[in-house]
Parts: C-alpha cells; sequence; structure tokens
C-alpha cells in the first residue's frame, strides 16, 4: 500500500496536520492551479483583467466559458479554478454589492467587497462537512485609486500591483517581475497582458480565448469587444517579431 | 601518506625473517587497488585465481602483513598495489607456502559504456554547472580541501534525464564511478544491505576521489514514518546516515542520489544532501531540442515541422518524446517501408500517446 503523504489529516477540513497545515485547503489551490491563466495589471488610471479561456473544441460557444464578471458598476472579477464554484462566489460578490448599495445608498467599497468575499470563503475552512471552494478570484476596482485583490481558496487576500492566478501563475509572475512598471497607459498594460498569456499558452494566443475587460477612475467595468482584441493581437504579434 | 610510509617499512620487515615472529598466515584476502599514490584507479581482471595465487606467493612469500597493509606487485605491474583486507588468523601473520591467498571481488561497480554525453542533455544548465564542479573537483581535489561537494540529489517526474546525466558523467570522468541501483544495495538477508553499503563506502574511499551514484535511491532512504511496511529499510536509512555525514569522514567521495519521490526520503538523510537539484518537465524551447536533436540521430530522415509537435506534447518528458513520439513514428515509416519520416507518421504516433496531459475538464476554467 502507498502511505499516505499526510498520514490521514487531509481526510478532514478542520483538522489540523502536526505541522500545522490543512490539507483539504492546500487542495483546493491546486483545483485553481488546474484552472487557465486569468491576471491583472494596475495601470496608471485603471485595472485591467485578462483571461484565456483555452477553447478545446471548436464546437464549443465561446461565449459560454465565462472568466470575467462585473460585480458593480466599477468593480469586475476573474476567476480561475472550478467553474460552478466561481459562479456561487460571484453572485454572492453580487448580492453583497447590492446589500450594500440599499443599506448606505452607495456603491461598495472594492476593499470593503473583497474582504466580504473572503470571509465567506473562511467559513468553508473552519466548518465540518463543507468543503472549501476551488477557485480564486482576482477583484479589480477603484476606490480612491485603482485596486486590485487576488483571493484565495483559504479566505487570505492580498492586494496586487500585477497578479495571475490559475496554470499560468508561475510563469506570469515571473514577467511581471521583470516588465512591470508604476503607470503604465492602458494600451501598455494590454500588451503585457497580452505577453503573459501568449506565454502560458505557449504561443497559442487567439482572440476567441482571449478576453479583456478594465474598469478606470472615471470609465465604469469595460469588456473590450473582440474586434478590438484582434487588432491588439496582431499588434502583439507585429511587435513581438522585431 | 602514514599509511604509505608504514607499509614501506613492512615491507623491508621481509628482508628481516627470522628476527620477527608472526603466525602463518591461513588466509589472506586481496583488493586490486591501483596506484593510491597518485590517484588512479586500474581495475585489472583476473582470469585465473590459482595462478595468481601461486604468483602472488612467489613474491611475497615470508612477507608480515596484518589487515589494511598494501602490497605492491614487482614484475609484471609494477607498484601495482594490493590492500589486505582480510587475514586469518587477525593480527600480523606471515605468508608461508601454506597460506591461501584470495582476491576481493570487486561487486557492485558498473563501468558503464556509455556513448551519452552532455551535449545530449538539454536544458537542466543547473545540472550541467553541478556536473562541471563535481569534474573540476575529481581533478583537482586539493583546490577546494575541506569545502568539496559531497552529497547531491537529484529529483523530478520520471524520463527527465536523471540516469542520463550519470551516464553523461560516467562517460566524461575519469575517476571511479560506481553506479549502484538502489535494490542491489538490499540484501538478501537482514544486515546483508547495511553491510553493503558500508563496503561501498569503504571502496570509494579506496579509490578517492570517486563518485558513487544511487539510482531509485526513495527504495532505500525511505522515511522512518513509512518503515513500518518495508521493516528492513530502518537498518539502511542508518548506514546511509552514518556513511553520508558521518564519524568516518568521506574525503573526496561525492554522491549523487536520484528518485523520482523525494517527499518520501528521510528527513534526516533529506538534510545531508548540500543541494537538490530539480529535473523538470521540458518546456516549449526544450522540447523543440529534444526532438530536434533525436530526429538527427534517426536511421530515416524527418520531414516535420517538429514545433508544431513540440506545442502539443506539453507535460511530455525527454524519454516520452524520444520513446513515445519519434520512435514510433519511426516504427510507423519502416512498416509502411517509406524512405522518410513524414508528419503522418508523427500524427499517428501522437494519437498512440494515451498520457497526453488533457486540458482542464469542463468543470475547470
Amino acid at each position: 500500500m502507498q502511505p499516505f503523504p499526510g498520514m490521514g489529516y487531509d481526510r478532514a477540513i478542520t483538522v489540523f496536520s502536526p505541522d500545522g497545515r490543512l490539507f483539504q485547503v492546500e487542495y483546493a489551490r491546486e483545483a485553481v492551479k488546474r484552472g487557465t491563466t486569468s491576471l491583472g495589471i494596475r495601470y496608471k488610471n485603471g485595472v485591467l483583467l485578462a483571461v484565456d479561456k483555452r477553447i478545446t473544441s471548436k464546437l464549443i460557444e465561446a461565449r459560454s466559458i465565462e472568466k470575467i464578471f462585473q460585480i458593480d458598476d466599477y468593480i469586475g472579477a476573474a476567476t480561475s479554478g472550478l467553474v460552478a464554484d466561481a459562479r456561487v462566489l460571484i453572485e454572492r460578490a453580487r448580492l453583497e454589492a447590492q446589500i450594500y448599495r440599499i443599506t448606505y445608498n452607495e456603491p461598495i467599497e472594492i476593499e470593503l467587497l473583497a474582504k466580504r468575499i473572503c470571509d465567506y470563503k473562511q467559513l468553508y475552512t473552519q466548518h465540518g462537512g463543507v468543503r472549501p471552494f476551488g477557485v480564486s478570484l482576482l477583484l479589480a476596482g477603484i476606490g480612491d485609486s485603482p485596486r486590485l485583490f487576488e483571493t484565495d481558496p483559504s479566505g487570505a487576500l492580498i492586494e496586487y500591483k500585477a497578479t495571475a492566478i490559475g496554470a499560468g501563475r508561475n510563469i506570469a509572475m515571473e514577467i511581471f517581475e521583470n516588465k512591470y512598471k508604476d503607470n503604465m497607459s492602458r494600451e501598455e498594460a494590454i500588451m503585457l497582458a497580452l505577453e503573459v498569456l501568449n506565454q502560458a499558452t505557449e504561443g497559442k494566443l487567439s482572440k476567441e480565448s482571449t478576453e479583456i475587460a478594465f474598469v478606470e477612475i472615471d470609465k465604469p467595468f469595460t469588456k473590450i469587444p473582440q474586434d478590438d482584441v484582434e487588432k491588439f493581437i496582431e499588434k502583439f504579434k507585429s511587435e513581438s517579431k522585431d | 601518506m602514514d599509511d604509505w610510509i608504514s607499509l614501506k617499512l613492512k615491507e623491508s620487515k621481509k628482508f628481516e625473517k627470522g628476527q620477527r615472529i608472526a603466525r602463518p598466515a591461513k588466509l589472506i584476502r586481496l583488493l586490486p587497488i591501483g596506484y593510491p599514490l597518485n590517484n588512479k584507479s586500474n581495475v585489472i581482471a583476473v582470469s585465473d585465481e590459482k595462478l595468481f595465487e601461486v604468483y602472488a606467493k612467489e613474491q611475497w612469500l615470508g612477507t608480515i602483513v596484518a589487515k589494511g597493509d598494501y602490497l605492491f606487485d614487482q614484475r609484471l605491474i609494477p607498484d601495482f598495489a594490493f590492500k589486505v583486507v582480510k587475514t586469518l588468523p587477525q593480527g600480523e601473520v606471515m605468508i608461508t607456502e601454506e597460506t591461501k591467498i584470495v582476491l576481493e571481488k570487486i561487486n557492485p561497480i558498473y563501468r558503464v559504456k556509455t556513448n551519452v554525453t552532455f551535449k545530449d542533455i538539454i536544458g537542466h544548465e543547473r545540472v550541467k554547472e553541478k556536473c562541471k564542479i563535481i569534474m573540476k573537483y575529481l581533478k583537482e581535489p586539493e583546490k577546494f580541501g575541506e569545502w568539496a561537494p559531497k552529497n547531491i540529489l537529484f529529483y523530478g517526474p520520471p524520463g527527465t534525464g536523471k540516469t542520463m546525466t550519470a551516464k553523461a558523467l560516467a562517460n566524461e570522468t575519469s575517476s571511479a564511478l560506481y553506479l549502484i541501483r538502489a535494490t542491489d544495495l538490499i540484501g538478501e538477508y537482514v544486515g546483508d544491505a547495511s553491510r553493503k553499503i558500508h563496503d561501498l563506502y569503504k571502496m570509494a574511499r579506496d579509490t578517492a576521489p570517486s563518485i558513487i551514484f544511487i539510482d531509485e535511491f526513495d527504495a532505500i532512504g525511505l522515511d522512518r514514518a513509512y518503515q513500518s511496511l518495508r521493516g528492513d529499510v530502518s537498518e539502511i536509512v542508518n548506514a546511509l546516515l552514518t556513511e553520508l555525514d558521518g564519524i568516518e569522514e568521506n574525503r573526496g567521495v561525492v554522491t549523487i542520489a536520484s528518485t523520482n519521490n523525494p517527499t518520501m526520503l528521510d528527513r534526516a538523510i533529506r538534510s545531508r544532501f548540500e543541494e537538490e537539484i530539480e529535473f523538470k518537465l521540458p518546456n516549449l524551447k526544450e522540447r523543440y531540442e529534444i526532438l530536434k536533436h533525436y530526429a538527427k540521430k534517426l536511421p530515416l530522415r524527418v520531414e516535420a515541422d517538429l514545433m508544431k509537435y513540440a506545442r502539443v506534447t506539453k507535460g511530455l518528458s525527454g524519454r516520452d518524446l524520444k520513446e513515445k513520439l519519434l520512435k514510433i513514428a519511426l516504427h510507423k515509416a519502416i512498416a509502411k517501408d517509406s524512405d522518410k519520416i513524414t508528419e503522418e507518421h508523427i500524427e499517428e504516433a501522437l494519437k498512440e500517446i494515451k498520457n497526453l496531459p488533457s486540458p482542464p475538464k469542463e468543470m475547470f476554467s
């Protein structure tokens, strides 16, 4: 019999291993890695979200694969991991945004929303009989300034200037470490995003599988139409050739 | 060095015969060492052991020896050294007509003859650099002093070139390299394994500087927590612990261990490795290089866009690319009496690869 690496501490979510780990939560992170790459970049006056949808068959309707969602006027989210879990969380986020709006008659702060989502995720790491969400969220929004948050299956929350989740995270972070600059323009940010997606998909960048959205200080959440995405991809490809 | 002086002194005792008294030896065991003074080990093969006994007795008759002494050949291979590894009775004994002289078999050395060189290893820059350091050390051990490379662990998925690196190392160095399969060290009886390990390290010390390469290391370096599954392993682990960095100093012995499963290793053993080098699955560029490299070696010409296949084979190891893709494509081409390998053949081979990584199932996105 092959011995268990966790010696049985991964059977129940609420049981710590002797060295203080929660294996089920760590396994949920692996589920996030099985998802395709989603990334977020903060630039001069906004935040950009870009995803690789990885269309595996030409029979699939590309628009049915959702990875970027609008939460509120000035808040968008990109997901990676289990699709169904992602949808539940997105619904929750939209609901939180609406509850806040009705209660206080003003839009929810992006940081507060991120914390609410993480509180919700955290519940699923401390109760018996449940499993954690196998999904990470990138939350892009405008507070006093553009902000980008990453939430993790454990309920941990980190704010980034640029980050990525899913299969291509390591590749993406390496590129960001080298090439991220403060105060980029929207177009520069898009080019950087396309470079990351190109590397993460090993050169299989296409307009069908790429989706880009942004939110800016005076511009609500906007998805870039596919035709424009195609133009950016063409521009990226011609630039990367020389 | 002291060893050498004492053994020369001992040799001179041969001429003081009669003044010194020693018990006649019933049996002595000799281990061919080669030239211990200039670090060359030269293993000889003795085909007729009876003849060797006569030859040995003739030149060393009357010599008084003890365990650990050296005997030097003075006739056929001048100054070739034999180390006395065992005497019966113990202590100082004299070689007489009745003494049985037995050659120690040099057992677990696999002097592999391969044509693998470092050029065949694609990617893995850190590994190559480390191997260069090891080779430098073997050439000029004095430069390193007590800061010599000692224990290195190779780990990574199967087929990524761990054993191949060992073969290349064997090919490109002239020092003694002991290529050990971990399973060889597990003996028939309880106690065999630890004895074998101690013997191995003793031999490696004698022929220092030398490299010991242990393949499939997890078979013997198993974590003590899992040893209830394999009762005999604990003695092996203890033997390894003492040898890897123990009471006896392994001057000039570099141990390289390779495993697919580093998490199963005993923590104490793992901590003794100064460096752990991961062998990763090849990326796009490396896969292309690997395909190109082996395509050149195929007996048939390859007419295909290799980059295209490098793209779709993410997750395959170097061995998979060679054995499952190119080899099968070659077989298909030969079966169809084609004089070249075309994309059609490679496509067919590709279809037969079962463990191609599937894109995330629909539940992930």
